[in-house]
């Protein structure tokens, strides 16, 4: 049979030079033509050189500088340029020996993480004593170099908790985020946490050629692929540096808690946890691991931070919130006179009150803290729909306290916030049977106590909100970003209201105006402002019980709403009422009056760690 | 003339260039194996097994033993036993599938314990084999689509079972086998349709979205259509239209919808306009064709993009856009690849002198870049030279293959030079940037007992069946 094909045997042919003379240009461009692959003949290595950006600063509200920066160094190495090193000199530069110096050389290469002709990190957080030292001889080193990285310093020793530090990223960071590398700096606690994406800035790279003597030689495609890096934005906090220093000094060897808000923003003034830790402790520096060992075991918990951390049944400083409940689902009176003849009695039931005068309304009943008068107004709260209707009026309670923001997470910027505990009437059925307890069972939640649990944030936000008659914004530790129009997060612009009408706070506000003036915290009183407080007693079944005040001012245009607990420290009285007052005449007079200088060092000076 | 001349009297008329070009080959790919190892003040032997030039050398020695063994064997044995050898091959191929162990991400080695080798690698041979057990027979020919199709399977099986082991480049190598059949008589619109879709797959892979191209296809479809008509206003019209779309376009990407909405409509009012003459097919074809063309490549645009995974991305993208991919991540080897050659210039650094070469920043180096080396230590000669010598092998081939009575040894000979010329387009392009890397080695030159010994036996049984030439008439 005849080959018909035959003649696509030149086509075939054709094929294979015109594929063959292809491939020869290519050559010819790339060899003979492209001259810049021959220049940079003696590079032998393309190397990424991270910019990192200097991370924003942190001030307090008068800008003064409370976080900074600090230039550590890390040493880089690429493992087939280093040749003919005096490693003695070497050694003794870094202050490290031999033996240290060949381990960090010889990293598993086999891992995909290392390779011998690309940099990996020599030695990390080199000091800037070291690194002036060790500069000057960088030359002789071929293969190793150096990169610049900025850690945190501390101004003053306070605010830890809340400025909280940055480490290295770990996996689950590299996973969650990609902007982030291996070696990252990232904000692990505290504002650094919770302002990381504008505190960290972008990383910025240049793209180098180096020799194989490590010389930059030029830059990879004439630096094409570089990009800047940008700082960070400084971040202007709303702490008062001032008042956030005297209440840790106000509150040194005790363990509790300071909250001061300022009402009309929801700024955070202060937040004071102790026992506490110099925060440059924990900077990123050879020897942080062990600083956070001995942190970590301290029976004292030093790095709790108890201010969102811990929780409380709030005892009678839930008072005023339960009288507003019960004036606006109107099941009582402003009016109304309720008799306590030493405490409530109900049946078999009995809760104890101290001796005081009858309370004839209900600013007279918190000014006196009246246990039978709370206990009352509870019960009738909860018997709204009927007295076998306890979960309706339960729910109705519930709901109130929500909108408070109690029970549930505030949504500020302080991470790990706990949300304390509002027990619900489905709670109750599960631990008795459904419809089978009623307002009695559950009348001690009308003072403050039973499974009612607050933080100490929760705490100094209902004194906030009763400040401002109805409504707070979700605490913050930010105020603005300074030389930066950046706004702050939406949701603390955003006001959260009760469900409590204006009209209802007027009765409420003065009983504790009178709490200061006549009451139980007459040892608050400040010459010349007008405080609003309550006093509170935590119940602690593990010994002496806690101390709690809450407390604003001045009382017709309250600038700082604030809470106050010391564990066991007692009754509100002894030690959270007078370092309320203390705080908040700190804050508006700037100093303390002479007449109370007694009461300060009193305060200092108590010691209730031994 | 059914004689059968055995044994000695075989030697005069085997083909002794081709044997040349292989030794040259072969020779020149084992000093740039030592050239990658050498490092100056070592002075290992030449033949340690521990190095990998050692290693090669004794590969060498085996493979050319195997090569001779081969000449020996009678010619009819290649004949007789095509589809056997075919079928073993695939149950190689099976074997590994299952049992396989796991080497540089694919499961295709077979371990002998002594030696381990790739069941592709074989397979290449064994469907080579089949393709001219199929086709070889006087009244066998590929106009019935039954045969074309059986052709085509005996391609397809062992490219699929090398695919389902993830050895990508191993199996388009059997692609290459498509050039045989349209030797034998395969229609070549096939073809242009295959090219066709390789062009339109490489241009949605070229844009983030496939808007640039369907708006270049509904243009170029235009312009056909105007190209049609007889007076020439109509064309100068539409030349400034396109001229001026192209233009808004790349000035406003904003405005691309309506870019694409106005030359859809100016393509709709010519469709029309042409329905109504007679010409009906061509509009038919190029509204069919366009939609094709648009729809196939947002599939395509969308699944790579969309779907595949950033290091599957990676692969392509090193190839088509690079500046889409990290210099110091997956472009990093042709980066190096390309530095290396480009460096080498007109003559080279010399031999045993290439210092990218030696500082490893060519991973794979001796194996799938091993052009690089020649590249940089022999310059522009050196690659020059390489690829003549392998132009000259396959039109050798080609040469051999076309004087063959036997129809049987023709189609082995077009398999042996297919594979070949695959193997040289795909690895010297991705080392100079111009195809993506896909691993398969330099024929004869990369490091590797395997592929040597398997190349071997591929030009070697052609060296034995082409010696049969003047006896075996079919
Ligand atoms: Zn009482």
């Amino acid at each position: 049979m005849q080959d018909q094909f035959q003649g696509r045997k030149y086509v075939i042919q054709g094929l294979f030079i015109v594929t063959t003379a292809i491939l020869l240009l290519k050559a010819v461009q790339l060899q003979l033509i492209d001259t810049s692959l021959r220049e940079q003949a003696s590079a032998n290595v393309i190397q990424k050189i991270n910019k990192y950006p200097s991370r924003g600063l942190v001030y307090d509200r008068n800008e003064k500088l409370m976080v900074n920066n600090k230039a550590i160094y890390d040493l880089m190495v690429t493992y087939d340029q280093v040749k003919d090193i005096d490693t003695t000199k070497f050694c003794q530069l870094l202050g490290i020996s031999r033996e240290v110096f060949i381990k960090k050389l010889n990293p598993n290469f086999a891992s995909r993480r290392y390779s011998k002709s690309k940099p990996f990190v020599f030695l990390k957080k080199i000091s800037s004593e070291t690194y002036a030292r060790f500069q000057e001889s960088l030359y002789e080193f071929p293969g190793f170099f150096v990169e610049l990285r900025n850690v945190r310093g501390y101004a003053f020793n306070t605010g830890s908790h809340v400025l909280g530090y940055i480490g290295e990223v770990n996996e689950k960071h590299l996973k969650k985020d990609p902007y982030y590398q291996s070696g990252d700096y990232i904000g692990i606690s505290g504002v650094e946490f919770a302002y990381e994406e504008y505190l960290r800035g972008v990383r910025g790279v240049d793209y180098v050629l180096r020799d194989n003597l490590g010389r930059i030689v030029g830059s990879y495609e004439k630096g094409e692929r570089d990009t800047a890096s940008v700082s960070g934005k400084d971040l202007i906090s709303s702490l008062d540096l001032d008042l956030q220093m005297y209440g840790e000094e106000l509150l040194q060897n005790k363990r509790g808690g300071i909250v001061a808000i300022e009402p009309s923003s929801g700024e955070i003034l202060a937040m004071v946890s102790m026992p506490s830790y110099d925060p440059n402790l924990l900077t990123i520096g050879r020897g942080r691991g062990d600083a956070y060992t001995t942190l970590a075991r301290d029976s004292l918990k030093p790095l709790f931070n108890r201010a969102i951390g811990a929780q409380y049944p709030p005892g009678s400083i839930f008072k005023p919130v339960m009288a507003l409940v019960a004036l606006q689902e109107g099941v009582t009176e402003v009016n109304r006179p309720i008799s306590c003849r030493g405490g409530y009695i109900y049946k078999t039931l009995r809760i104890g009150c101290h001796g005081h005068p009858t309370a004839m309304n209900v600013s007279q009943a918190i000014q006196h803290s009246c246990n039978a008068y709370f206990c009352q107004i509870f019960r009738d709260v909860v018997d709204k729909n009927g007295f076998s209707r306890a979960s309706q009026g339960l729910d109705v309670w519930t709901d109130h306290l929500y909108h408070f923001g109690l029970g549930k997470r505030l949504g500020s910027d302080v991470p790990n916030e706990l949300t304390g505990n509002v027990p619900t009437s489905e709670d109750y059925d599960k631990m008795h049977r459904k419809g089978a307890w009623t307002s009695p069972y559950i009348v001690s939640l009308g003072i403050g106590q039973g499974e009612l649990l607050i933080t100490p944030l929760q705490m100094a936000n209902i004194s906030a909100t009763i400040a401002n008659k109805g409504y707070y914004y979700s605490p913050h530790l930010v105020k603005s970003f300074k030389n930066d129009t950046t706004q702050i997060p939406l949701k603390y612009r955003t006001k959260h209201f009760t469900k409590i009408d204006t009209s209802h706070f007027r009765p409420v506000i003065d009983g504790m105006e009178d709490v200061v003036l006549a009451g139980t915290a007459r040892i608050a009183q400040i010459p010349g402002i007008k405080v609003c407080g309550k006093t509170g007693t935590a119940e602690n079944p593990h010994g002496a019980d806690h101390s709690v005040f809450i407390a604003f001012a001045p009382k017709d245009n309250p600038k700082i709403a604030i809470a106050v607990f010391v564990e066991n420290g007692g009754y509100g009285s002894r030690y959270a009422g007078p370092i309320s007052s203390l705080m908040i005449e700190k804050y508006l007079n700037g100093e303390i009056s002479d007449a109370r200088k007694y009461l300060e060092e009193r305060m200092k000076n108590a010691n209730l760690n031994k | 003339m059914t004689t059968s001349r055995r044994g000695e009297s075989n030697t005069a008329d085997v083909d002794w260039m081709t044997i040349s070009i292989y030794l040259g080959l072969v020779l020149t790919g084992w000093l740039m194996i030592y050239a990658v190892g050498y490092r100056g003040e070592e002075n290992s032997s030449l033949f340690d097994m521990g190095t990998r030039h050692g290693s090669q050398l004794v590969w060498i020695g085996v493979s050319i033993t195997v090569g001779f063994v081969i000449m020996l064997i009678d010619g009819k044995m290649f004949r007789t036993f095509g589809y056997p050898i075919y079928i073993i091959a695939c149950l190689f191929l099976l074997y590994v599938l299952v049992a396989g162990r796991v080497i540089a991400g694919s499961q295709s080695w077979f371990d002998l314990g002594f030696f381990r080798f790739q069941p592709s690698e074989v397979a290449k041979f064994a469907t080579c084999l089949a393709l001219a057990t199929f086709l070889g027979p006087y009244n066998a020919n590929l106009q019935t689509f039954r045969n074309r199709a059986i052709a085509i399977g005996i391609i397809l099986l062992p490219m699929g079972l090398i695919l389902l082991q993830g050895d990508a480049g191993s199996a388009l190598v059997f692609s290459s086998l498509l050039i045989v059949l349209y030797r034998e008589g395969m229609p070549p619109p096939l073809y242009i349709l295959m090219f066709t879709m390789i062009i339109l797959t490489v241009m949605a892979l070229m844009f983030d979205s496939t808007f640039p191209i369907i708006l270049g296809l509904t243009l170029v479809a235009s312009g056909i259509l105007v190209n049609a008509l007889r007076t020439n206003r109509p064309k100068i019209i539409f030349f400034s239209f396109a001229v001026a779309a192209l233009a808004v376009y790349n000035i406003y990407p904003e405005y691309e919808l309506y870019v694409l909405g106005t030359t859809g409509l100016v393509f709709l009012i010519l469709l029309i306009q042409k329905l109504r003459s007679k010409r009906r097919q061509l509009a038919i074809l190029l509204t069919v064709g366009l939609v094709f063309g648009s729809g196939y490549t947002t599939v395509v645009n969308y699944a790579f993009y969309k779907v595949l995974k950033p290091h599957q991305q990676d692969r392509i993208l090193v190839w088509l856009r690079p500046s889409k991919v990290d210099p110091l991540g997956a472009l990093y080897n042709v980066t190096w690849s390309k530095r290396a050659i480009g460096s080498g210039g007109l003559t080279g650094k010399g031999f045993l002198d290439g210092n990218i070469t030696k500082l490893n920043y060519v991973p794979e180096q001796v194996t799938d870049f091993i052009f690089c080396t020649v590249g940089e230590e022999q310059g522009f000669v050196g690659a020059f030279a390489i690829i003549m010598l392998f132009l000259l092998l396959l039109l050798r081939v080609l040469f051999i293959a076309e004087r063959q009575r036997s129809k049987f040894t023709r189609i082995y000979a077009y398999g042996v030079a297919s594979i070949l010329f695959f193997h040289l387009l795909v690895n010297v392009g991705m080392t100079m940037g111009i195809m993506p890397v896909i691993g398969i080695p330099l024929p004869f030159i990369s490091y590797g007992g395997s592929s040597l010994m398997a190349f071997t036996v591929l030009v070697a049984v052609l060296l034995r069946l082409d010696s049969d030439r003047l006896s075996v008439f079919r």
